[in-house]
């Protein structure tokens, strides 16, 4: 029995760190979007992680989990409505474009002469 | 490692043949030799060499890592006593570094200099 609940507990503890690290990436990656220049971006990223490191030491799961989905809420408040996207991803400037042309697709080059010359 | 190497090597050799002026530039210099396709960034990839040397540059130059410490082989959190969101930071450098974009998930499983310089020497679009 003790062995179910501890294995529960190592793998909700394991969700929820995931969680918490795909969060500080995204809202790292916005703190980018909102603060473009580094002197500001600087500033912001550490007030960033203080606010994470504030509730490190949180042991109680349900609390934690009332923390997670409470940051979360935050940051798609907060989400930058345009963000920066590398430009050959999706939602990037050069998405798509000049695409590779597909296997089997080549150019033949008789410029000016009809089909049944 | 090898065999993937190989198998880039032989995958490239139908474009040279066909723009035999093209493959000095393919692993020179980026602004060297003006190739077909000119300030396009699909023909030429980084060196495994590159790779390492840039990736070891960015993990070195985070301000909690010792830089003497920094190897090819070495994990963020057990060898160089970093935390995940240390991790994490490291992560968003070396994507700022090759003009990447990583999938969260995948990012998240990134956590060794030797994983991220496999990642990045085996993505298309590194640069």
């Amino acid at each position: 029995m003790s062995g179910v609940s501890t294995a529960a507990y190592v793998a909700r503890r394991a969700a929820q760190k995931e969680r918490v690290r795909i969060l500080y990436r995204r809202a790292l990656k916005d703190t980018l979007n909102w603060a473009v220049h580094r002197h500001l971006f600087y500033q912001d990223a550490d007030a960033l992680r203080q606010r994470f490191e504030a509730n490190k030491d949180v042991e109680d799961l349900d609390r934690i989990d009332r923390l997670i989905a409470n940051a979360e809420a935050t940051y798609n408040k907060w989400r930058h409505p345009d963000p920066y996207v590398v430009p050959w991803a999706p939602g990037g400037s050069k998405f798509h474009r000049n695409p590779i042309p597909p296997a089997g697709i080549e150019i033949v080059y008789d410029y000016g002469r009809e089909d049944n010359d | 490692m090898a065999l993937k190497a190989a198998l880039l090597r032989h995958v490239r050799v139908p474009v040279q043949t066909l723009n035999p002026g093209l493959s000095l530039t393919l692993t020179g210099a980026k602004w060297g030799l003006p190739s077909l396709r000119w300030m396009s960034s699909h023909d030429d990839h980084l060196s495994k060499n590159e790779v390492t040397e840039r990736v070891l540059s960015v993990v070195k130059s985070f301000p909690k890592v010792d830089p003497s410490t920094v190897t090819p082989e070495v994990h963020f959190q057990k060898d160089l006593g970093l935390d995940s969101l240390d991790n994490v930071e490291i992560v968003m450098a070396l994507e700022e570094e090759f003009k990447l974009e990583i999938p969260d998930k995948e990012a998240d499983k990134i956590d060794s200099t030797n994983l991220a310089i496999e990642y990045i020497y085996n993505h298309p679009m590194a640069g």
